[in-house]
């Protein structure tokens, strides 16, 4: 008996088709059946939208507030990499004026992203096309707590007036900067495995408004790593950069050679 | 629900209006899905970046507004089993909580959905021949569909015999589908 013909087994059919549970053999010829035959087709997606309802049938569960501020966090970081790419499609339609004047441009783009960086702008996904990826967002949401206990200690203990979170779209890279005027110090602590290779370096740029980037040390190796700065060297940079650099690094006038691993606004605390 | 329009605007405090909406709904239906308060929340969080993201689609979908957001919710907690799956690690997890969690949604059809803008003409009906069905049956189709679930598949969840599961399963469907038609 043609199913057609039968309107009952059709409708039969059709709502265990939708709902999910005609599996195997009966599911591959109803589906040849609904390629076939608008009448099945029209039958199986009449029921699909009744089914659907079952997601707004379930008993409301409020779910914790954390929830909402890791959503906002993520848009945040969504609408900014937005903005990002809109500089950089900018960037790419002026007209070329040579390598240096595009690497130029480039960076001042980024400078200026920078600053329009909200409270803690964590700038993810600059090199990578793909997705933030669920680790990234943990990773992300665990620094931010930290930044927040750090922000707490900075309270406690004014000498700290520069804090900055420097990340990635990738898996597995962050650092936490701290600067601390009173001696001079810029502290970075690498809070993920991210570890370069032998025979490279990690370089900490200093990203002025306007301008070259201007290099402000070599990354040591170990877990915490100090540089000797001077306050002027960071006081009107709204964004760093670290490239991975060949090892020891290279002269701060040469600028970048090498991919820029992780950014991040510089946020300066206001005694 | 314009809500959606102008999320997908771009407009940041109207997804926070949308949360504020739906995220209980949305939420509930993630944690029945998954059946993990923590795994339900990375659904969720997933889930509202997915509208902010694809909220200009919903137009095309030609769905109201809740049951758009809902088939994204279940589509992201399905891949959230499915990836558990793989990496072997749910099925304990699963077990334990799935009593905890059919305790709080085991009156899932006693309070009824809001009738309010926000839910559909189908979720009313839906709703109305859901409460004419024995909890149990209930439980079998509400599992099937949100879960995706097999037959045998449904008994080895609720540890019952794969007949009782088929012998349900086939009232069920005949009571909603005739309940079903008489809503249009």
């Amino acid at each position: 008996m043609h199913l057609t013909r039968n309107p009952e087994l059709l409708d039969r059919l059709a709502a265990a088709y939708a709902l999910g549970t005609l599996r195997g053999g009966a599911r591959r010829r109803f589906e040849q059946l609904a390629r076939d035959h608008a009448q099945v087709r029209a039958a199986a997606l009449l029921w699909q939208g009744r089914w659907s309802a079952f997601s707004e049938v379930q008993t409301p569960v409020q779910p914790d507030a954390a929830v909402w501020t890791r959503i906002a966090n993520l848009v945040q970081a969504d609408q900014q990499q937005a903005q990002w790419r809109a500089q950089r499609g900018a960037a790419a339609a002026a007209p070329q004026v040579g390598k240096l004047g595009q690497a130029l441009s480039w960076w001042r783009g980024l400078a200026l992203a920078g600053s329009l960086a909200t409270v803690v702008a964590v700038s993810v996904g600059l090199w990578t096309h793909h997705g933030l990826q669920q680790s990234t967002q943990q990773q992300l949401s665990a620094l931010r707590t930290e930044l927040q206990t750090t922000q707490a200690a900075l309270q406690a203990a004014p000498q700290i007036q520069y804090v900055a979170v420097l990340a990635d779209g990738k898996a597995d890279a962050s650092m936490l900067v701290t600067f601390d005027p009173r001696h001079n110090q810029l502290v970075l602590q690498r809070v993920s495995g991210f570890r370069e290779a032998e025979s490279k370096s990690l370089q900490l740029w200093a990203l002025p408004p306007q301008g070259a980037p201007r290099s402000l040390g070599v990354v040591g190796e170990g877990r915490v790593a100090q540089l000797a700065v001077q306050e002027t060297d960071v006081k009107a940079v709204p964004t760093l950069a670290i490239s991975l650099e060949p090892k020891g690094g290279v002269p701060s006038a040469t600028g970048p050679t090498g991919p820029v691993l992780f950014t991040g606004a510089l946020i300066r605390r206001d005694l | 629900m314009d809500l959606l329009d102008r999320v997908a605007r771009r407009e940041e405090p109207a997804l926070k209006l949308l949360y504020d909406q739906t995220a209980a709904r949305l939420y509930g239906l993630a944690l029945r899905i998954v059946g993990n308060r923590e795994w339900a929340e990375d659904v969720l969080q997933e889930s509202f970046l997915g509208i902010w993201r694809n909220a200009g689609a919903y137009r095309a979908s030609l769905s109201p507004p809740l049951a758009w957001m809902g088939l994204l919710v279940r589509s992201r907690a399905l891949d959230f089993l499915r990836r558990r799956r793989a990496e072997r690690l749910h099925l304990q997890v699963a077990i334990d909580d799935l009593a905890e969690i059919d305790a709080l949604t085991q009156e899932q059809m006693a309070p009824g959905p809001q009738q309010g803008a926000e839910a559909s003409e189908q979720a009313a009906a839906l709703h109305q021949c859901l409460q004419r069905l024995e909890q149990a049956q209930r439980q079998v189709v509400s599992l099937a569909y949100l879960r995706d679930l097999s037959h045998s598949e449904l008994a080895s969840t609720l540890k019952l015999p794969l007949g009782t599961v088929k012998t349900w399963m086939r009232r069920s469907l005949e009571q909603l589908r005739k309940c079903m038609a008489r809503h249009v």
